[in-house]
């Protein structure tokens, strides 16, 4: 099976601006692949490279194993995309539209258009230009999975749409993954992508800072403990404990972050009285924000 | 219990979609036209319409006729009212119509590439199994059958009037040669704005502004031409191949007619091999 993406060295300069520095990856066939980075770090730029609507400056991208600019007509029959922000002629109805994009794709069949509209609870007959973002997003949806193509790329899939159409998305994408087929996607917001991508590349400024699987990451993030005593404990039996960082001690309450064993700590804590435990794994969206400010180093170091 | 089969409806037809929709869903050409139908429509009324009610102005112009015309406006062609090939010549056919047809030609010619590319339209489009060349020659196609469909109505129009405004002195095919070498005009215009839009990716707004600009300076050139002595510059405007060789007169004229259409190939194949090279903005 041919390699869905395959990135090598690409780099993409607008003028004096960077876009994509040196960008190396592979996405591997079937897995669905999180693509993560703040707003303007370059998720965008890399998606129009695979597509062909702009071109690197240097460096070089497969997509399906063809080259995105001699065999674009061939690949984007392959490809299902949804861009960031989901733009048609307003004019015609969502029904309107998607027929002719469905032929546009040499004909796709109704019943698989009305199928993901119903499950969307797109309303085909209303003119695109009255439907709200999430709406017209809907429609967007539809176009890129209606032809069930071998690689799905989607920039920012679910800006706009409630939970609830959120939860079909990610049963659409489940489905396509169960079906072999390769999904790229990108956002800003962890969580989004958490539930469902196999691997996630974060990328800031241009460059790849993080790659790698969910779990991972998630193993790499720390533990966040708050104890709470019944009358105040002394600062200096928590400070020097090994693994413990963050730390705060307000009166009776304590707060910081293990990273490794927790064993110092519950032993220095038994010394005294414990009314309340809360324990939880750092949120990966920290995680994430500190890939994305370029801080991981120092809080490591804390 | 007792199952009802409930018929399985034939699900042919997706909720919300015309059947004109659907019979114009074929091809970007045709969705195109479609989504156009309405404004394409309108071009072709109102420029019908105003050139009706202009040749119908005939009879009372040719009766007061010498109607005084400054000497340096001779060269826009409104010296000669008292023939009906002149008066058309100068307020129809060498006015009003032309310029509406460069208008439509700048106005549409900006939304075929330029608005579409502005809006993020054109980033879906070519993410579909669709050239950037096929989708160029797909978008002009629309805006040539409208130009066309001007140009026709222009005809009709002028014909329904024919006898009743005292018009008859002049051929169908007289007409029907000066409605070719106006579709030929508006075609010129909406490559140099769909071109200008290819090649450069300018927005919608600015596209529009240098196309129209272009018109109107090369209509000025064409009319002031031989007042300051320099004819030869007639022969660098597009105006010059519409009606310098007189169509209502002489009926169709190939060579100006050749010389429109190879330069809108040319400008369209220009813009195609642009944008096939460039970045698409946002």
């Amino acid at each position: 099976m041919t390699t869905p993406i395959e990135l090598n060295e690409l780099t993409k300069t607008y003028g004096s601006r960077r876009g994509l520095a040196g960008l190396t990856l592979t996405v591997e066939p079937g897995e669905v692949f999180g693509y993560l980075g703040p707003n303007g770090a370059g998720k965008s730029t890399t998606i129009r490279l695979l597509l062909d609507l702009i071109r690197p400056t240097a460096g070089t991208a497969r997509v399906l194993g063809m080259d995105p600019r001699t065999d674009a007509v061939e690949l984007h029959r392959r490809v299902g995309y949804l861009a960031g922000d989901f733009v048609v002629d307003g004019r015609q109805t969502a029904g309107e539209c998607l027929h002719f994009l469905g032929k546009l794709r040499d004909g796709v069949p109704t019943a698989r258009i009305i199928e993901l509209a119903d499950r969307l609870e797109l309303d085909l007959s209303a003119r695109i230009k009255s439907l709200s973002k999430g709406n017209r997003q809907k429609v967007g949806l539809v176009q890129a999975f209606m032809h069930q193509p071998d690689l799905l790329i989607l920039d920012e899939p679910t800006a706009g749409l409630d939970p609830l159409v959120q939860q079909t998305f990610l049963d659409l994408v489940t489905e396509a993954k169960t079906a072999g087929q390769t999904v790229f996607m990108s956002s800003h917001i962890m969580s989004e992508v958490e539930a469902i991508a196999d691997r996630v590349a974060i990328i800031r400024e241009g460059r790849l800072v993080a790659l790698d699987t969910v779990a991972d990451l998630r193993a790499r993030s720390f533990l966040r403990v708050r104890l709470t005593f019944s009358q105040p404990v002394p600062a200096e039996q928590f400070a020097a404990l090994p693994g413990v960082t963050d730390l705060t001690i307000d009166g009776t309450t304590v707060t910081c972050s293990i990273d490794g064993s927790p064993d110092a700590l519950i032993k220095a804590a038994a010394r005294h009285t414990i009314t309340g435990l809360h324990a939880d794994t750092q949120d990966l969206e920290e995680l994430f924000h500190t890939y994305y400010t370029g801080e991981q180093a120092t809080v490591r170091a804390a | 219990m007792t199952t009802t089969t409930r018929p399985t409806a034939p699900t042919t037809t997706i909720p919300g979609t015309s059947a004109l929709a659907r019979a114009f869903s074929g091809s970007l050409f045709t969705n195109t036209l479609f989504n156009n139908r309405r404004i394409f429509t309108v071009w072709a009324v109102a420029t019908g319409l105003l050139a009706m009610m202009y040749a119908s102005f005939y009879p009372q112009i040719s009766a007061d006729a010498m109607t005084n015309v400054p000497e340096a406006m001779q060269g826009f062609g409104f010296n000669d009212t008292a023939t009906a090939a002149g008066y058309l010549q100068g307020a129809v056919f060498g006015l009003l119509v032309p310029l509406l047809a460069t208008f439509y030609g700048a106005a549409t010619g900006a939304r075929m590439i330029s608005a579409d590319e502005e809006s993020g339209y054109l980033d879906l489009l070519l993410a579909y199994p669709l050239g950037r060349t096929r989708l160029l020659l797909h978008r002009y196609a629309a805006l040539a059958t409208g130009a066309t469909a001007i140009a026709a109505t222009v005809l009709g129009a002028v014909l329904a009037v024919r006898s009743t405004a005292n018009l008859d002195t002049i051929t169908v095919s007289g007409f029907t040669a000066q409605a070719l070498h106006l579709t030929l005009l508006g075609l010129w215009f909406g490559a140099l704005a769909t071109a200008i839009g290819a090649a450069t990716g300018q927005g919608r707004a600015t596209v529009f502004g240098i196309t129209a600009g272009i018109g109107v300076a090369t209509y000025a050139l064409h009319g002031f031409a031989p007042q300051i002595g320099a004819e030869w510059l007639r022969y660098l405007t597009p105006f010059h191949y519409y009606i310098g060789g007189e169509p209502l007169r002489n009926g169709f004229l190939p060579t100006d007619a050749a010389v429109l259409a190879a330069t809108t190939i040319i400008l369209l194949a220009a813009g195609a091999w642009r944008l096939g090279r460039r970045d698409l903005g946002r």
